[in-house]
This record gives structure tokens, C-alpha cells and sequence, in this order.
């Protein structure tokens, strides 16, 4: 049984928006709506200053509020592999997701009006392919695999890599794993 | 290819690629919409190249249903590895740009008031052959010049060739690459490439100078460059904006823009006095070294803090770098080198640079091409010309031409008068500096006509318009790579071409063919052209339809090593620190350093660049890319802008030396950029009403440019000698 | 810190906007019918039944309680993107869903609150149902009048419980997530029931029973909103920045302050008005002077309650973690 997760090694990300344009593409995301993001924020003033550049995305909570908040139980957390997924069929639009998710990972499907985001790529994984977004990154920021798995590239970067995860105080357990600094000190 | 029904509703169901596939085309819309939606209908996909740059990524383009759904990098391509960036997944954007030419069309109206009619090939093109042949009836062939970028060059340049004419221009040249090109030649006897051939991948130091990788995003370069972040390599940066390459660095030189050449020389000479360099492979490949040590001796690191604002110690500590850690030092020579008019000799000190740590055809340096080639195939000679403009006039011009020498002997008949031009893959009027003077000659022209798949501004001024289609509905010729190993690589069409447009071969040839050139067009289609192509070349066309590219094997020799010595093409067969051929020009053998003009009081210097989600000004109506970045905005440092009590987001108006002023354009209050310039990304402003998305978004660096230094060496027209006011405008964001 | 963010979503950038007017008119609704449910339940109850008598809100009122619920909860459906797909909601429990619980308590209320109307109708009113089954019914719930009555002030907590749960429950939107938030609905709800009732009361003496219950209620309104605030100020960075478009003067939180304002005036004013009805001496009938002053500050309390759940709605999308 997979435990799918993401590592986004932060130092090897360059804003180049490659992951945003492929997700919309292989997902046939809405004009104007996004299932992933890159922030790029710098500290400082000229000329000490620091720049982190982040790409997020729906972060597979373990722990999800999204899932919790859902009246319908179109949104799930599939047990197999962690992903937390919709049935499109089943929601109706009441947006409680959206309130309940700190990460701001969901928007209303325009055409559709579903509750959509990030499914990890779901259809692709199944036939054996990475993410889109993973697939494309120009920086190779974005990893992707098996936590069960040791010898996964998630698995090795996770052992060799002081990592975080996002807003980790609201108790959500995302799968999604940033990596800023190097292990190692220079 | 079955015939494209996509005419009747292209978004759902257009041109299908398979036999079955056409037949279930015909089934009603939603029936269809809702079996894919089901996975009933596999994808198909299809290998062909990117077009929204020039890296000519290697794409697998996926479709359903005849409609090509997501463009994907093609692992076998070097220079995509199974990625594409930003711009080439948003490439069908382009492909289904509601705004696109849809027919060809002739002019009704004053040139540049946007009237103009639809026409039928047949019609246009006559009209086009007939003008064309009027011209050199009179005038002679070379009074027709060419305007082109990119792959439409393979099929209009020969058109122009066979037409009799020499006289062609490209804005990668003059207004890109021309002078580091130059600059490396004087110095190695050869260039770098494109793509450049850098080792950044395996590199321990990595200098740029201006070079904005991450924002500049050519794919497989900006893949080594985040390689070498993985591997902990360091990185020199120096620009006077805090750039996404900069953000990782271990030094930001945050230098005085136009001063670059004070700095390298500075690093030269510490080099050289600390002994830092390569003796080994100076003394063996290079010569002039010593007049090289005499000529920086003054450049000291003293000095040097006050000319380009970077501390003295940071100079030393950055050559010490390098010079630690040579050969395996980066120096990156530039691609956009066009800056302040001493752009030859800027890149020639980094190639010096280069050469004194050793790195020129070394691991982690630059390495060298494959020797390999294909065997020449036989054509048809094209006709002996008269001179040709091209040169401009200046000793080291390169066959790309020098674009504005061909605009200034169309305004003013000098040597001889030029009074048709052909463009085609450029948007003169963004890329060539001084909008006024661009205008002013197509106004003395007889006769424009544009190729284009998009009603960009100069299409706009064109007398009659050719729809080409665009990059995913066409074949092009060959692609063929001189990387590491030669490689070969196929552009084909993924879908057919939607409404009237038609790919460029054809487009040539029916004009070559109006104008009694047909011999030189002796194929029937241009995949025939290829077929027989690879037959020469022994490439199995099947396989190379299938796999996009092929790599020919053990073509690499990429390093020095004893059984593969370098081979300097120079006049001395040696790295040339000294050039005699700069000396007997009137030139500089050795660089020197000139200084700039500086801004004035209230006066800032205008510098651009790359958005990662946009190429020049052609992706800015392309609704996958528009979305992540509309509009340009201009960079003011923080501190400025609180003295001149302006706020993030507020609109300006920029108003330049000669009083040109462009359109309201936000501020970005930023600390990331220095006091005494700003910065905005190229391409914005479009003033085309055709174009929906782009209209009158951003503000144009282009129409600020209207003074520009000619590098006297090749002709490149330095374009960051420019400097603006800022005025606010009460527009309330 | 410069930040620039490349892909955001309108709906969630730069800050939430999912809820508008129509969730918070549904949660003020949902709050009053489940206030009067109370209220109602009280009116029977209360001296055996004694304060009810004669009076038409002892009719009215039991009925209005499905009416407004009704009108609520077609609000909330008009903000439902996917409105066919609402009968998901009762084709499964979600139990960590306030939402969830929501409507099963909602599904529960309306025939609780429909039978509790029933059941208090007067035999001579009986033959407006129409429908002789009804009228039989009514008949026999009759018997169960305090049984219902208990039930319905129940569901009626459980409502006006539910309309804070539904916000507090969001660990993402920290003016929101404070355990404070359902209890203070809870009483906004209540009080806005009593103050409704005062309104269609008929008779002196439950016109003043209830003036007093809200007396008490909007004290305890007034109470709970400074301890929120007290109680976010005092938390997290987050919590902290949550209250703030309430107490920053600027353009962009104009609305907030306004609001704030206005509760500021509008319940003490209320309370002085109320605490004064209370104390004069009406003699046996109202004034029509006496009786305006009611309305006017019965109106001013539904009105403090609509501005709690107006601001509260649009404020909690401004807040964020982090
Ligand atoms: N996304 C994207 N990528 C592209 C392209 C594109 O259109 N879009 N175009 C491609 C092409 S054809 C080219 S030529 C390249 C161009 O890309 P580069 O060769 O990287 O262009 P530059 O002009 O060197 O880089 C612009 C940077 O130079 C800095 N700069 C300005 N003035 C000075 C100065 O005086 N000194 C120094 N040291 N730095 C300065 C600016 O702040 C900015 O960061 O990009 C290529 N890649
Ligand atoms: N001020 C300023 N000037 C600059 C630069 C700068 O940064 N600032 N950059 C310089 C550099 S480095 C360069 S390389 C040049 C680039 O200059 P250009 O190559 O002229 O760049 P674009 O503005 O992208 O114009 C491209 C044109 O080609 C058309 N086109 C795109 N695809 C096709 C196709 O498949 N077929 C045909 N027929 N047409 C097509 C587009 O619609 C558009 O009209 O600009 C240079 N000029
Ligand atoms: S990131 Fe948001 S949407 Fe994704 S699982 Fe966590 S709470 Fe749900
Ligand atoms: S919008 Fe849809 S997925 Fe989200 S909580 Fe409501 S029903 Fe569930
Ligand atoms: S995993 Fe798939 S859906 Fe999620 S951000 Fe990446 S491309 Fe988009
Ligand atoms: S594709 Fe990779 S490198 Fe580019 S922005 Fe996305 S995460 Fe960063
Ligand atoms: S670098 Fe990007 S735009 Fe250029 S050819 Fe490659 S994928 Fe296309
Ligand atoms: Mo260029």
C-alpha cells in the first residue's frame, strides 16, 4: 500500500511557473483558476537581502479539515494511498471545504462547479507517470513517491534533508514536505 | 491526416489523427466529449519541436479527439529531457488564440490604421509575386530585404536567395547575440552556441553577468543551472537587480549597470597578479599574455569599487573564488549581449576570463561541439547578388545581419534603395530600437508584406498579410543540434492547419513558384523535402516521426584531453588574449574600460529583461500565458519610491531623455533593485487592437529606447543607454 | 516582505470569499427561528401555560418558526453551486461536519417545530388546516403540548448552537475558531427570538416577560462579544490579526468599523430602552408611544443580530493562519 507524498525542495525551484501551466493543461483547469502556485517572497533590504521561492499545492493532509468539513462525504480521503480526492457527483457546492482548507488549495470549479484541487495526479499515477507538475519541473523542485518505500526519491530526500511542512501548528499532517536549507552545514 | 472538420467546432472536435478517430468525428459533440470524459478515447501523441523560442524544445504533443489537449517534453530531446517550461506547456495557446490571422489578407485602409480585407491565397499571393516582381524590375532583387527569426528563416531566406536579393536582417544578431558571438570568435575562434555549450551541470563556481536564468528561461540551461544548485555549486551574480539567480547566490554584486567591464577586467587583473590562473594551458593554448597583464595592471580592486559600486574586498573574495576552484568555473558569456555599444569587448574580457581559469573545453566550463556533421546534399545555386547590406559597414558583422543598416538604407537610398521588405517571425517594431526610425522606413517602402501567426504590430503595417499557421500544424525543416553529439530532430504537424493558414514551406513556395523560382522548390510537399533528407543522411524517417529526435551515436568529444587537443580557429590557431585582428581594425586588442554615461539627478537608468512566462512580446496575447502575467510592471527601488512617495501598485508613466513616454504601467516598490535604475520586462505595450488580451497592456521598453550605441566592432546596438523620469499617474489601481 | 504570488484563485486570493449576504441571512434566520423556538416554548411553558393565554403569538409564533427556517434555509440553497446534487446531504452522515449535523438537525427541527405548532393551536382555530387529518392530529398532539415544548427548546439550542458550530468549526479562519463564537450565536439567536416575540406579542404582561428575558440576554450578548475579542487578542499571532479589521480605521475595512459601531450604539441603546419599558408604569394597556418604543428597540436587537452575522461572516474570510 503506496503513502504518496510530495518533497518541493525549495532550492531548486526558480519561479518558472512550468508546474502551474502543466497542472491547468493536464487537468483541464478553468481560465483564471489555478490548482497550484509559486510564491516568491524576499526579506530584507537592498542590499542584504533573502528571496524563498515556494510552490504549493494541495497538501494530502492526514489529518484533513477539508474532509471533516464536508456534509456530503464528496470528499474523501482514499485509505490505500492517502490521497484525499472528490466524487464529483456528490458535492454540492457549498464551499465548506474552501473555509475549512489553511492552505487555500481549492477553488470552485467555474465550468463545473465542484469543489475541485489537487488530486496528486491521480489518473496519471495510476498508468505509472509522475504528476504533471512533477513531470515538467525544470528544476526537478518537485519530488514525488512512496513514503513506504525507503529507497523512493521522497523516502531519500525526507532521510538526507532537515524538512517542514506548512502552517504544521494547524495539526493538518499535510504530505507535502518543503526542504530549504542543505542537511549538511557547509 | 484525415481532412480537419475543425472549421465547424474546433474546440471539441477538430482535425482528428487517425483513421478511426475521423470516423467517430463525425458522431455528435457531446457523445464524444463524454467518451473521453469517460477514457474511452486514448490520446494520441505526437513528436514534433517547440516554437515559442528559439531552444526548439523536443515536444510530445498529446491529442484527442483531433484537439491537441497538453504539450509534453520529449525525453529524447537535449534540450526539453522530458520537460518544457512554462511557455512551451502553454504553446496551444497559441494554437487556439481566438485572435490568430485566420485568412490572408490585403490592406484597405492608411498603413497602420488596421483596415484591411480578406483575400484568397490565390489573390494574395499574386498580388505579393506581382509587387515583388515589379520591384526588381526596377530597383534590382536587393532592393527586397528579408526580416526574419526563427524557423521561418528556413524557407523565406532561400526564397530571398533565389529572388536574387542578399539583404536579410535578424534581431538576434544585432539586437541579441551578435556581439558576444563576435567577442568569442576574436577570442576562440569560435562561438558558444545556441545552445550555449556550458558544462554548467558539473560546474563548482557559476558567474553571470546580467544572465537571468530562472526569469530567462531556456529549458535544458536553466535545467543544469538548478543542477548545479543541487550539486552546491556557487554562484557569482551580478546584476543590479536582484534576480531569481541572484536570490541563490552566494555573492549578489548588485553593480552599477554599464560598468560590467571595469569589474571583469578588475577580476582579470587579480587573477593574473595572485597567479590564479591556468599556466599550463595559457602557455599552451593562448598567446598574448603578456600584453594582457600590462593592459589590466590599473584595473585595481580600488579602483573598480568606485566605478561599478561593488566593495573592493568582495572583488577579491569573488576572483579568489573562481580562481580556487578553476577549471571547473562557469563563466556564463551572455546571450542577450546588446547593452551599451563596448559589448564585443565586454565579452571578450569574460572569454579572456575564461581562458585564464582554464575553462574553455573543460568539465564545468564550456565544452566543445561534436565535430560530427551530415553530408552536404546537392541544390540548385542560388544567383551571384550585389553587395550586401548586411554588414552595415562594420568589419565584424555577422551573417545574421545587421537589421537597422538595412533601415537606415531603406530611409535614405544608401548605397542603393531598398523598397520591399519581407517579415516574417519578427515583430520589428518591438525588437529593433528607435520606433521612429522603424517607422519611417516601412514608410518609404513600396511594398511590406508579413508571415505571421499572429497580428502583432508590424503585421499590422504590413500591404498584405500571410496567415502562417502555426508551429503544432506544420512541417519545418530538420533541426539539426551540434551539442555534445549531433542530433537530428523532426517538426511535424500534430493537427491540420486550422482556418486559412498554411505553413510557411508553402507559403514560400507558391511565391517562389509566382516568381519563376520553382526550381528552387523541387518538392512536392516538405515532408518529401525531409524524407529524401534523411535518406542522405541515412536517418530512418520512421523512427525519427516516432521518436521526435535522434541522437547520432559517439559524436561526442567534448572535452580536452590528450587525444582530442583543441583546435583554435583564430588567426593564430590560439586562444587570442591579444587579438592582432581587433589592433589592425582600430580596435582594442586587449579590452579597456570606458565609462558610461550616468543618469542625472531624477534621471534612472532603463534596464529590462525575461519573464519566465512570456517570450519578447510574442506569448503576451496567449491566453494560457497572459493569465500568470497580464501586464509588465516597473521595478522602483524602495527607497525611491518612498522619497518620491510612491506606493506598490501605483500606475507611472515613464518619460525618456527625448520625451518619448510610455503608457501608465505599475510600480513594483521593491528593495530588489538598485537606486539609480528601473527595470521592466520586454514586450508589453502592444498597440495591435486585433489582439484582444494584449492590447494596450504594460508599457513597451521598446518605445523608450530611442537612442541606442552602435558597438562599432559588429554593429550591435546597445540599448541601455536610455534614462527616464517618473511621473505619477492618478489612475487608481 | 515583498511577495508576489503567480497562480492564486480569485476565490481564495488574497483572501476567502465563498460566503456572502446569503450565508449570513441564512445563519441569522436559521438563529431567529431557533431563538423563537425557544421563546415559544418558554411562552407555553411558563405559569403552566398561564402566560400564553389569550394572546395570538401563542398561535403565530409556533407557526412563524417554520416559515423564517424555511425562508433561511432557501438562502443557503441559493448560495449551493451544485444546487441538484442536494439530496447528498441526506444520503449520508458526515459526523466531524457541522454542516452535516446541520441538516440532519434541520430535517429534525422542522417537524418538531411543525407538530409543536400543531399541537398549540387553539381548538377553535383548528378548522383553518383544512385537511381533516391535520385537524385530527392537531386534536391529539395536544396532549403532548410540554413533551414538544421541551423538544423544540432543544432543537432550538441545537440550531442556535449549530449556526456558530458551522463557523467555529473552521481551524483554518481564526476569527472563527473560538469555542466563544456558538454560544455567543447561541444568545444572539435568542435574544433576536425574544426580541421577535415582544414584536408579535399582543398582551402587556408577555410583551414585559419577554423584555425582561432580553434584558438579560443582551447583557449576556454584551458580555460575550468583549470576552471574544478579549479572548482572540490574547491568543495566537493569528487570532490577533482576525479582530483587527474591527478596530482598524482604514478604507479597506470601512464596513467593519461601522458595524462594530453600530453594535457599540445600537445594544446598549436597546438595553437602556428595554430596562426603562420594564420600570415605567404602563398602566393596564399600552401606549401607542409605549408600544413603538418596543418595536423600535426589539428592532434594534434583530438588527445588532443581523450585524453580528453580516460581519462576522465577511470578517472570518479575511482572517488566514499564519
Ligand atoms: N522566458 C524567456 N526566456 C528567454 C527569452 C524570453 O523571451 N523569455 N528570450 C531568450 C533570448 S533570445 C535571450 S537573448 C535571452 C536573454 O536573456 P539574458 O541573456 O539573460 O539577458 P540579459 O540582458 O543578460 O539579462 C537581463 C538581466 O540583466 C540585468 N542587467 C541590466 N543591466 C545590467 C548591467 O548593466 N549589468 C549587469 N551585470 N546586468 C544588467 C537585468 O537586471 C536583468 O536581470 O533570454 C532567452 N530566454
Ligand atoms: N527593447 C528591447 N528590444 C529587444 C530585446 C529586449 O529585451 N528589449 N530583446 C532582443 C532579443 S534578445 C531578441 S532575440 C529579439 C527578438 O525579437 P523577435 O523575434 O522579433 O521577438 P517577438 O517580439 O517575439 O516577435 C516575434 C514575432 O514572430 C511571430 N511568430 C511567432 N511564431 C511564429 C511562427 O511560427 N511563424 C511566423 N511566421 N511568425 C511567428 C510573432 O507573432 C511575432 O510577431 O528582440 C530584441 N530586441
Ligand atoms: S491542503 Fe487543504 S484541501 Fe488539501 S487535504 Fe489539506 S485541508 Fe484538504
Ligand atoms: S463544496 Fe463539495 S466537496 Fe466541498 S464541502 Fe461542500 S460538498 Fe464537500
Ligand atoms: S499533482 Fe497534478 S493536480 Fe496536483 S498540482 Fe501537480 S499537476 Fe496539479
Ligand atoms: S516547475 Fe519546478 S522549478 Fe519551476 S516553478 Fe514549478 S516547482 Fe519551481
Ligand atoms: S525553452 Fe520553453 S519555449 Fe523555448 S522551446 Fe523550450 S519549451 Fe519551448
Ligand atoms: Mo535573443
Amino acid at each position: 500500500m503506496p503513502k504518496y507524498a510530495m518533497v518541493i525542495d525549495q532550492r531548486r525551484c526558480v519561479a518558472c511557473m512550468a508546474c502551474v501551466v502543466a497542472c491547468k493543461k493536464e487537468n483541464e483547469v478553468p481560465p483564471e483558476q489555478f490548482r497550484t502556485r509559486v510564491v516568491e517572497s524576499t526579506e530584507g533590504t537592498y542590499p542584504l537581502l533573502r528571496m524563498e521561492l515556494r510552490s504549493e499545492l494541495c497538501n494530502h493532509c492526514d489529518n484533513p479539515p477539508c474532509v471533516y468539513n464536508c456534509p456530503t462525504g464528496a470528499s474523501y480521503k482514499r485509505k490505500e494511498d492517502g490521497l484525499v480526492l472528490l466524487r464529483k457527483n456528490r458535492c454540492v457546492g457549498c464551499k465548506s471545504c474552501l473555509a475549512a482548507c489553511p492552505y487555500d488549495a481549492r477553488y470552485i470549479n467555474e465550468e463545473k462547479g465542484y469543489a475541485d484541487k489537487c488530486t496528486f495526479c491521480e489518473h496519471r499515477i495510476k498508468e505509472g507517470k509522475e504528476p504533471a507538475c512533477v513531470a515538467t519541473c525544470i528544476g526537478k523542485s518537485r519530488i514525488f513517491g512512496d513514503l513506504d518505500d525507503p529507497r523512493s526519491n521522497v523516502s531519500r530526500a525526507l532521510r538526507e534533508n532537515h524538512h517542514e511542512v506548512l502552517l504544521e501548528s494547524a495539526g493538518t499532517k499535510p504530505r507535502v514536505y518543503y526542504v530549504k536549507k542543505f542537511s549538511k552545514p557547509e | 491526416m484525415t481532412k480537419s472538420i475543425s472549421r465547424r467546432s474546433f474546440l471539441k472536435i477538430s482535425g482528428a489523427t487517425t483513421v478511426g478517430l475521423s470516423v467517430a468525428a463525425t458522431l455528435p459533440d457531446k457523445f464524444l466529449l463524454w467518451a473521453e470524459e469517460q477514457g474511452m478515447v486514448k490520446p494520441t501523441y505526437t513528436a514534433t519541436l517547440c516554437e515559442i523560442c528559439f531552444w526548439k524544445c523536443g515536444v510530445m504533443a498529446k491529442s484527442l479527439n483531433g484537439r491537441v489537449v497538453k504539450l509534453e517534453g520529449n525525453p529524447n530531446h537535449p534540450g526539453a529531457r522530458g520537460r518544457l517550461c512554462a511557455r512551451g506547456n502553454g504553446g496551444t495557446g497559441l494554437l487556439y488564440d481566438p485572435d490568430r490571422l485566420r485568412s490572408p489578407m490585403i490592406r484597405t485602409g492608411a498603413r497602420g490604421d488596421g483596415q484591411y480585407r480578406k483575400a484568397s491565397w490565390d489573390e494574395a499571393l499574386n498580388l505579393v509575386a506581382e509587387k515583388l516582381a515589379a520591384i526588381k524590375k526596377q530597383h534590382g532583387p536587393e532592393s527586397v530585404a528579408l526580416f526574419t527569426h526563427g524557423t521561418p528563416t528556413d524557407h523565406f531566406l532561400p526564397l530571398l536567395s533565389a529572388f536574387g536579393s542578399p539583404n536579410v536582417g535578424m534581431p538576434s544578431f544585432a539586437q541579441c547575440r551578435g556581439p558576444r558571438d563576435v567577442g568569442l570568435e576574436l577570442t576562440f575562434g569560435e562561438t558558444i552556441g545556441s545552445p550555449e555549450r556550458l558544462d554548467m551541470a558539473n560546474s563548482k563556481v557559476i558567474v553571470l553577468l546580467g544572465s537571468h536564468l530562472g526569469e530567462n528561461m531556456h529549458n535544458s540551461q536553466v535545467q543544469d543551472f538548478t543542477e548545479a544548485i543541487g550539486k552546491g555549486a556557487k554562484f557569482i551574480v551580478v546584476d543590479p537587480r536582484f534576480s531569481i539567480a541572484a536570490g541563490k547566490a552566494a555573492h549578489w554584486l548588485p553593480i552599477r549597470p554599464a560598468t560590467d567591464m571595469a569589474l571583469v577586467l578588475t577580476w582579470i587583473n587579480v587573477i593574473i597578479a595572485e597567479g590564479l590562473y591556468d599556466r599550463d594551458y595559457i602557455g599552451r593554448y593562448a598567446e598574448g599574455f603578456a600584453e594582457l597583464a600590462k593592459a589590466v595592471e590599473k584595473y585595481t580592486p580600488e579602483w573598480a569599487e568606485k566605478e561599478t559600486d561593488i566593495p573592493a574586498a568582495q572583488i577579491l573574495e569573488t576572483a579568489r573564488l573562481m580562481g580556487k576552484n578553476a577549471p571547473s568555473v562557469c563563466i556564463h558569456p551572455g546571450r542577450h549581449a546588446t547593452w551599451y555599444g563596448d559589448d564585443v569587448q565586454r565579452t571578450r574580457s569574460l572569454g579572456i576570463l575564461m581562458a585564464l581559469l582554464g575553462s574553455w573545453g573543460r568539465p564545468g566550463g564550456a565544452f566543445f561541439a561534436t565535430n560530427a556533421s551530415f553530408p552536404k546534399m546537392e541544390a540548385k545555386p542560388f544567383p551571384e547578388s550585389r553587395e550586401t547590406l548586411n554588414g552595415g559597414g562594420f568589419p565584424f558583422a555577422g551573417a545574421e545581419g545587421v537589421t537597422q543598416a538595412i533601415r537606415s538604407s531603406t530611409i535614405d537610398g544608401k548605397p542603393y534603395p531598398i523598397k520591399a521588405w519581407i517579415v516574417t517571425g519578427t515583430n520589428l517594431m518591438k525588437s529593433i530600437p528607435n520606433q521612429k526610425e522603424t517607422l519611417e522606413a516601412i514608410n518609404k517602402l513600396d511594398f511590406l508584406v508579413a508571415v505571421d501567426v499572429m497580428p502583432f504590430d508590424t503585421v499590422m503595417l504590413a500591404d498584405v498579410i500571410l496567415p502562417e499557421c502555426s508551429y503544432l500544424e506544420r512541417h519545418d525543416a530538420l533541426a539539426v543540434g551540434k551539442g555534445k553529439s549531433l542530433t537530428v530532430s523532426l517538426r511535424q504537424p500534430v493537427i491540420e492547419p486550422r482556418y486559412e493558414s498554411k505553413p510557411g514551406w508553402w507559403i514560400a513556395k507558391e511565391l517562389g513558384t509566382r516568381l519563376g523560382l520553382a526550381e528552387y522548390f523541387p518538392w512536392k510537399t516538405y515532408e518529401d523535402k525531409i524524407k529524401s533528407q534523411c535518406q542522405h543522411w541515412g536517418v530512418d524517417y520512421e523512427q525519427l516521426k516516432k521518436l521526435g529526435t535522434i541522437t547520432i551515436a559517439d559524436t561526442a568529444a567534448p572535452f580536452i584531453t590528450a587525444s582530442n587537443p583543441p583546435v583554435f580557429k583564430t588567426k593564430s590557431g590560439k586562444i587570442e588574449l591579444y587579438s592582432g585582428e581587433l589592433k589592425e581594425k582600430g580596435f582594442d586588442p586587449v579590452p579597456q574600460y570606458t565609462q558610461h554615461q550616468r543618469p542625472k539627478g531624477g534621471e534612472f537608468r532603463l534596464i529590462y529583461g525575461r519573464h519566465a512566462v512570456h517570450t519578447f512580446s510574442r506569448t503576451t496575447n496567449n491566453p494560457e500565458l497572459h493569465e500568470l502575467c497580464p501586464e509588465n510592471v516597473v521595478w522602483v527601488n524602495a527607497g525611491i519610491a518612498k522619497e518620491m512617495g510612491l506606493a506598490d501598485g501605483n500606475y507611472v508613466t515613464l518619460v525618456n531623455q527625448d520625451g518619448a513616454r510610455s503608457n501608465p504601467i505599475k510600480a513594483k516598490v521593491t528593495e530588489r533593485i538598485r537606486e539609480d535604475c528601473v527595470y521592466m520586462i520586454h514586450g508589453f505595450g502592444t498597440k495591435s487592437k486585433a489582439l484582444k488580451k494584449a492590447f494596450q497592456k504594460g508599457a513597451d521598453d521598446q518605445g523608450l529606447v530611442t537612442r541606442y550605441a552602435v558597438d562599432p566592432i559588429c554593429g550591435g546596438t546597445g540599448m541601455r543607454v536610455n534614462f527616464v523620469r517618473i511621473n505619477k499617474e492618478f489612475i487608481d489601481a | 516582505m515583498e511577495l508576489t504570488i503567480t497562480g492564486a484563485n480569485a476565490m481564495t486570493s488574497p483572501h476567502l470569499h465563498v460566503w456572502d449576504w446569503r450565508v449570513s441571512l441564512y445563519l441569522f434566520l436559521g438563529g431567529l427561528s431557533a431563538g423563537l423556538a425557544i421563546m415559544t416554548s418558554i411562552l407555553h411553558v411558563r405559569k403552566g401555560g398561564k402566560l400564553a393565554e389569550g394572546d395570538r403569538a401563542a398561535i403565530t409564533a409556533p407557526i412563524y418558526v417554520p416559515v423564517i427556517l424555511t425562508i433561511g434555509m432557501l438562502f443557503i440553497f441559493m448560495d449551493l453551486e451544485r444546487k441538484l446534487n442536494v439530496f447528498w446531504f441526506y444520503l449520508t452522515v458526515q459526523p466531524l461536519s457541522p454542516m452535516s449535523w446541520g441538516s440532519w438537525g434541520l430535517l429534525v427541527f422542522y417537524p418538531v417545530s411543525i407538530l409543536f405548532a400543531l399541537a398549540t393551536l387553539p381548538a377553535p382555530n383548528r378548522r383553518y388546516l383544512l385537511i381533516p387529518a391535520l385537524i385530527r392530529w392537531s386534536e391529539k398532539l395536544q396532549r403532548f403540548k410540554l413533551q414538544l415544548a421541551a423538544l423544540n427548546f432543544g432543537m432550538g439550542i441545537f440550531i442556535g448552537v449549530y449556526t456558530g458550530v458551522l463557523l467555529s468549526s473552521f481551524v483554518a479562519r481564526p476569527l472563527w475558531n473560538s469555542a466563544i463564537l456558538p454560544v455567543l450565536f447561541l444568545t444572539s439567536a435568542m435574544s433576536a427570538g425574544a426580541a421577535f416575540m415582544i414584536m408579535i406579542a399582543q398582551q402587556k404582561k408577555a410583551k414585559l416577560f419577554f423584555t425582561k428575558v432580553d434584558i438579560w440576554l443582551v447583557l449576556a450578548e454584551m458580555v460575550m462579544l468583549p470576552l471574544f475579542f478579549y479572548g482572540q487578542y490574547t491568543s495566537s499571532g493569528a487570532h490577533r490579526e482576525s479582530i483587527m479589521p474591527f478596530f482598524t480605521f482604514n478604507h479597506d475595512y470601512f464596513w467593519y468599523g461601522i458595524g462594530m459601531l453600530l453594535l457599540l450604539i445600537v445594544l446598549p441603546i436597546a438595553l437602556v430602552m428595554k430596562y426603562l419599558e420594564v420600570h415605567e408604569d404602563h398602566g393596564e394597556e399600552l401606549t401607542p408611544v409605549a408600544l413603538m418604543k418596543m418595536n423600535v428597540s426589539a428592532l434594534m436587537v434583530l438588527a445588532g443580530g443581523l450585524i453580528i452575522r453580516l460581519s462576522f461572516v465577511y470578517a472570518g474570510q479575511l482572517s488566514h493562519l499564519s
